[in-house]
């Protein structure tokens, strides 16, 4: 045996751990050989004074704290540590839930007509419109003419208010109604609605009819002009309006609350010709004229008309002068509400 | 291995019934060994303390999962030695602070003035040395020399063969009397 495989055998000596073979063999190196003799005794110094170490001790309370941590915590502690810990973990994940959620809820509905149709009949129900009665319309017909000092690029819109404060008591509410549809769909919009906020689109003076898109946007400014669409029919709810001066049910009775579905401007020679021969299409094309709106410049006809009868319609105007339009979604409605302006 | 005690066999039979006089039986029991492997192992008192606690909540938590083919004692080790090396390797251990006040406390209070202060001095070396050791070889010779355990209880306790216990525990005793050479005669 050598010196190192002696002292590599020290550890089993010391613990009794060594076969009786090994012991042997150790015991006559030992006995040979000084050096590992006195590295014993040190190693076996080493492991007495490990050995002799003084205890340690807990500290004292030691017991009575293990008991109380291992008490079990009042069920409300213990839905919340359940609910909120580890809070580094579990917050942020649960406020990204609260984002998923809510972004799912706005992507549904802004990928379903239906739900937004049902937001916007919602303002028909008498909780929801006796609000804006109360609220006065900036540019409803009530408010006088004679205030707004008019002027040259305006002309045309406030013709066309005049035009529709004309109408009796019993039918102001409606005309009112289907004026700031209108409105919404002149390039004098933006101009009559409050200071600071710009009309959707920055049209030239006297241009093409600009219509709030409807299906095809979804720019936050969609959203400020279905707003103010829903604003509009204020009169509507009224208890003292007639229901026999309403229109008679059907699409456009709806249609006509909101931002039409197609706008544009065509521009013709002959204005009253290119009328006639809109009237004709429209009782060609199965279409219902709803409004119509005439000013010195132009005039702003609103039909309903089937969606499939519309790209005739579209053909048709092409021919009767230089057919622009401005909106017109590729996805259509059942029964498209069209607002032309005609300019010529 | 060594089965259970009697004794060991009657208080876990307690614990999985939810004796609650039980549990306070047990920590009354361990408690100084397993916060003396904790403060062994981690040199500092407080962290010792919490570490001491969550070993026995977890005994509390699980006992109902204990096999009861080794000692209660053994299995009490095995979570203490398993939490130390793991809060040692983790990261989050806060600073072992210099001068820790346990090292001191160690001494006896028996001695002479002039013995105190020479064993004071001998068991700041012996457990600045044990100190100093490997995490692997540390805990070997705790369980080993300190708290008393036999071979197979460690290698029960850490997971490890029988050799490799055996290699450890000659290899941090060695390492030991290289570091305490002054004071051996």
């Amino acid at each position: 045996m050598t010196c190192h495989d002696a002292r590599e055998a020290f550890s089993a000596l010391v613990d009794g751990a060594l076969g009786a073979d090994e012991r042997a063999a150790l015991d006559g190196h030992l006995a040979t050989c000084a050096e590992c003799r006195r590295e014993l005794q040190r190693f076996r110094d080493t492991v007495a004074l490990l050995r002799g170490a003084a205890p340690v001790r807990a500290p004292a309370g030691f017991v009575d704290r293990v008991l109380e941590a291992a008490r079990p915590a009042p069920w409300p502690r213990r839905l919340l540590r359940g609910l909120f810990l580890p809070w580094p973990v579990k917050l942020p994940i649960e406020a990204a839930a609260i984002v998923l959620v809510t972004v799912g809820v706005v992507y549904v509905y802004r990928a379903t007509p239906e739900l937004q149709q049902s937001v916007r009949l919602g303002p028909t129900s008498p909780a929801v419109t006796e609000k804006p009665r109360l609220t006065p319309e900036p540019s409803a017909p009530s408010s006088s003419p004679e205030k707004n000092q008019p002027q040259e690029q305006d002309k045309a819109g406030r013709s066309m208010e005049k035009k529709m404060a004309a109408p009796p008591p019993a039918a102001r509410d409606e005309a009112s109604r289907r004026a700031a549809d209108l409105r919404d769909a002149s390039p004098d919009a933006g101009r009559q609605k409050e200071a600071g906020r710009p009309a959707p689109a920055a049209p030239p003076v006297g241009g093409k009819v600009e219509a709030p898109p409807v299906r095809a946007g979804r720019e936050p400014e969609v959203a400020q002009e279905r707003a103010r669409a829903r604003a509009a029919p204020v009169p509507e709810s009224r208890a003292d309006a007639p229901r026999a001066q309403r229109p008679a049910t059907g699409p456009s009775g709806v249609l006509s609350s909101v931002p039409p579905d197609v706008s544009g401007r065509l521009a013709v020679s002959d204005r009253a010709a290119a009328l006639r021969g809109l009237a004709e299409l429209v009782a060609r094309l199965g279409a219902v004229e709803s409004r119509r709106v005439d000013a010195s410049d132009a005039t702003l006809v609103e039909l309903t008309i089937p969606r499939e009868a519309y790209p005739e319609l579209a053909r048709q105007l092409g021919r009767l002068g230089r057919w622009q339009p401005s909106q017109e979604p590729a996805a259509l409605p059942v029964q498209v509400r069209v607002v032309l302006r005609i300019t010529g | 291995m060594e089965g259970r005690t009697g004794d060991d066999a009657s208080l876990v039979d307690r614990l999985r019934r939810g004796d609650p006089r039980a549990f306070e039986e047990l920590v009354i029991a361990y408690q100084h060994r397993v916060f003396g492997v904790a403060l062994r192992m981690l040199g500092s008192r407080a962290e010792a303390d919490e570490l001491a606690q969550e070993v026995f909540l977890r005994v509390h938590r699980a006992v109902a999962e204990f096999r009861g083919d080794a000692k209660l004692s053994t299995w009490l080790y095995a979570i203490a030695s398993r939490l130390c090396l793991n809060r040692l390797t983790s990261g989050e251990r806060r600073m072992a602070r210099e001068g820790e006040e346990t090292l001191a406390r160690l001494a006896s209070g028996h001695a002479s003035p002039a013995d105190e202060l020479e064993r004071s001095e001998l068991e700041a070396a012996l457990h600045r040395a044990i100190a100093e050791l490997s995490d692997e070889r540390r805990i070997v010779v705790v369980l080993r020399d300190l708290e008393g355990l036999s071979y197979e209880e460690i290698a029960a306790a850490l997971e490890l063969q029988l050799g490799t216990v055996r290699s450890r525990l000659h290899r941090a005793r060695m390492d030991l009397k290289e570091k305490l050479e002054r004071f051996l005669s």
